[in-house]
């Protein structure tokens, strides 16, 4: 008697637990996801998703998915309000918390970019997607990711909605440098100059807006550009300069300014005709691959070309 | 004396070098043919001169600094950057940064001095705890206290997202050498004309506590001399150009090879030898990548370990 009860309520739940999966997989419809590291399949919208990027970040919120966990520093000044004190703190872009996380069983991580290295342990945690982009073709990237985003939080119109923005906003800003000559993207960083070149993280301002740069044979050396002197800069002397300012932390805004006011760039074209362009240092250095940090960027371009007239 | 001769026109004939290497057409026939608006005699005078005044004062302060420290030390392979000095400075130089990023350079230059100044004094401290004077246990314990205080360092500059400028602080770099922005180096000539000034001080003092004060010197007085020259020439050339590794140990221990250890004698040597290693490494880094640049530090760092190594293995050899 014992035995059969035992055995009809396990025959019972067993019965559930399979109908149950059963329509689980028939509603919501699994979402593989190819990526730079792999497939992920992702089943149903997820709810509680975790973000170790702030383009990522960005790019949710854009999308007005809620986001329920990021990196708990070093969020863009731009972002920082959405960003909620109720968010699950990750960790570090490098270092996330995987016991917090694993914990907190969220339905999707997205990793990208720096923390791209810690897929292979968030991956056994958790449904994990890798965002990261190429920056040699960095818009259409971005859109990719809105469009793949769209997808997985079942929010396709206001994903094309934002690539078209997107496209607006450089086909405005492409006409706004139309004819203005020569760009050079210029890094300044604690009293040195560097600049980058078309394949770096700011390489969509040629490649995109067709702004032709004043050489082509910059090697980038990866962060801080190529190291130059100031005659190089008058010597090179581009029309618009684009100044990505890694000094711009705590309180050193403006470094990149007063390091710019000098003799020798008075003497240059862009010192001269006020066509020197700051970028917004979070947006260009680590969150480029973000919808609102781009169009930040895109907007500051065409500002730098409308006012400069 | 005549050797020395020979030195100095060996430094001249490299910083008028210098004077021509560049992305700016700056040649003599191009100068003579300018007036004084145009654009060679411009660069010249804003760029140029600079920059090879910045060399010439940053090369010979630091290899002197690299020198007194030796002498207070009674180690040859002392320099501030194996004493923890050059750390301390650049920790001095980030806290005033995040704490006050608007004073003036002089003002950070002062706080980065302090902070050297400290440090230096807690190696000495930590070095009378060290019971073994092995030659290359001093230098060791150096590197170590460096290493805990450049730890602290990063760690903050990683909080507050400064990492960026503490790499660019620690890297050398003339390349921004402008007029108007290297001026503070000049200190650097003054501790420069103080070691040579009590030079035969700190050649007693060279020789030991009892020594000297045997000799009627107040022992103690000579060390904090030595101490200020050193946090000074570190924090001055830091904040000015970044830190340039292995000068203060390798002129000095090249002149101590050629001259001997009499610091009257050794002082215009090491100033000259000093200047003219750091020119020709600027020069190098200005030519291998034309027109781009590589850091002094990378030049220096590079020459500099060999020439390390090769003295360490020498000394060895020669003990065995």
């Amino acid at each position: 008697m014992t035995i059969s009860l035992v055995f009809r309520t396990a025959t019972a739940a067993l019965a559930l637990t399979a109908s149950l999966a059963l329509t689980a997989g028939a509603s919501a419809q699994d979402i593989t996801v190819t990526h730079p590291q792999g497939e992920t399949t992702i089943s149903g919208v997820p709810e509680k998703v975790f973000t170790i990027d702030w383009a990522a970040f960005d790019n949710l919120n854009a999308l007005g998915v809620e986001v329920a966990g990021a990196p708990g520093s070093n969020a863009p000044a731009y972002l920082a309000e959405y960003v909620s004190d109720d968010l699950f703190n990750v960790g570090s872009l490098f270092e996330p918390d995987f016991e917090g996380i694993a914990a907190e069983q969220p339905d999707l991580v997205i990793v990208a970019a720096r923390s791209a290295s810690t897929y292979p342990q968030l991956s056994e945690i958790a449904p994990t997607i890798d965002m990261s982009i190429n920056n040699a073709d960095l818009v259409a990237g971005v859109q990719g990711n809105l469009e793949q985003l769209g997808e997985i939080f079942d929010v396709q119109d206001r994903a094309a909605e934002l690539i078209a923005e997107l496209d607006a906003k450089i086909e405005e800003a492409r006409a706004a440098a139309e004819g203005k000559g020569t760009g050079l993207v210029l890094v300044t960083n604690a009293g040195s100059l560097g600049v980058y070149g078309p394949d770096s993280r700011v390489a969509w301002i040629h490649n995109e807006l067709g702004i032709p740069s004043v050489m082509d044979d910059v090697e980038d050396g990866d962060h801080g550009g190529d190291g130059i002197s100031f005659e190089f800069l008058l010597e090179a002397n581009p029309d618009y300069l684009f100044v990505v300012d890694r000094d711009a932390g705590v309180g050193n805004e403006g470094a990149a300014a007063a390091l710019l006011d000098n003799e020798l760039m008075h003497e240059t074209t862009a010192w001269q005709n006020d066509q020197i362009v700051y970028l917004d240092p979070q947006a260009a250095y680590i969150t480029m691959h973000g919808y609102t940090g781009l169009m930040l960027m895109l907007d500051q371009v065409i500002e730098g070309y409308n006012s400069a007239e | 004396m005549r050797l020395l001769t020979v030195g100095i026109v060996l430094t001249i004939v490299l910083a008028i070098i210098s004077l021509f290497v560049g992305v700016s057409d700056v040649s003599l026939g191009a100068l003579l043919s300018s007036s004084a608006e145009d654009r060679p005699m411009q660069v010249l005078v804003m760029s140029r001169i600079p920059r090879t005044l910045a060399i010439l004062l940053a090369g010979s302060s630091l290899a002197i600094a690299g020198l007194v420290m030796q002498m207070i030390v009674r180690n040859r392979f002392v320099e501030p950057s194996t004493a923890g000095t050059t750390e301390s400075a650049t920790l001095g130089f980030l806290v005033v940064t995040l704490l006050a990023p608007g004073w003036p350079l002089m003002a950070k230059m002062i706080v980065a001095a302090m902070f050297a100044l400290a440090g230096t004094a807690l190696f000495l401290r930590i070095l009378r705890f060290v019971p073994l004077r092995d030659v290359l246990l001093v230098p060791l314990v150096g590197i170590m206290l460096g290493g805990v205080i450049g730890a602290v360092t990063s760690f903050f500059a990683y909080r507050f997202n400064l990492l960026p400028s503490l790499l660019a602080w620690s890297m050398g770099d003339f390349s921004g050498v402008l007029r108007g922005r290297y001026e503070l180096l000049w200190f650097g000539l003054a501790g420069t004309i103080m070691a040579y000034i009590a030079a035969d001080r700190f050649t007693v003092a060279g020789m030991g506590e009892d020594f000297t004060t045997n000799l009627g010197l107040n022992y103690k007085r000579v060390m904090t001399l030595g101490l200020i020259i050193v946090s000074i020439v570190s924090a001055v050339v830091l904040v000015s150009v970044g830190s340039i590794p292995f000068l203060g140990l390798i002129v000095p221990n090249v002149v101590s090879l050629m001259v001997g250890d009499n610091m009257r004698r050794t002082v215009p040597w090491v100033a000259v030898l000093g200047a003219a290693f750091v020119l020709a490494c600027d020069i190098v880094g200005r030519i291998v990548r034309f027109p781009y640049e590589i850091p002094i530090s990378v030049v220096v760092g590079v020459i500099g370990s060999g020439l390390f190594l090769y003295l360490l293995l020498r000394k060895r050899h020669n003990a065995a």
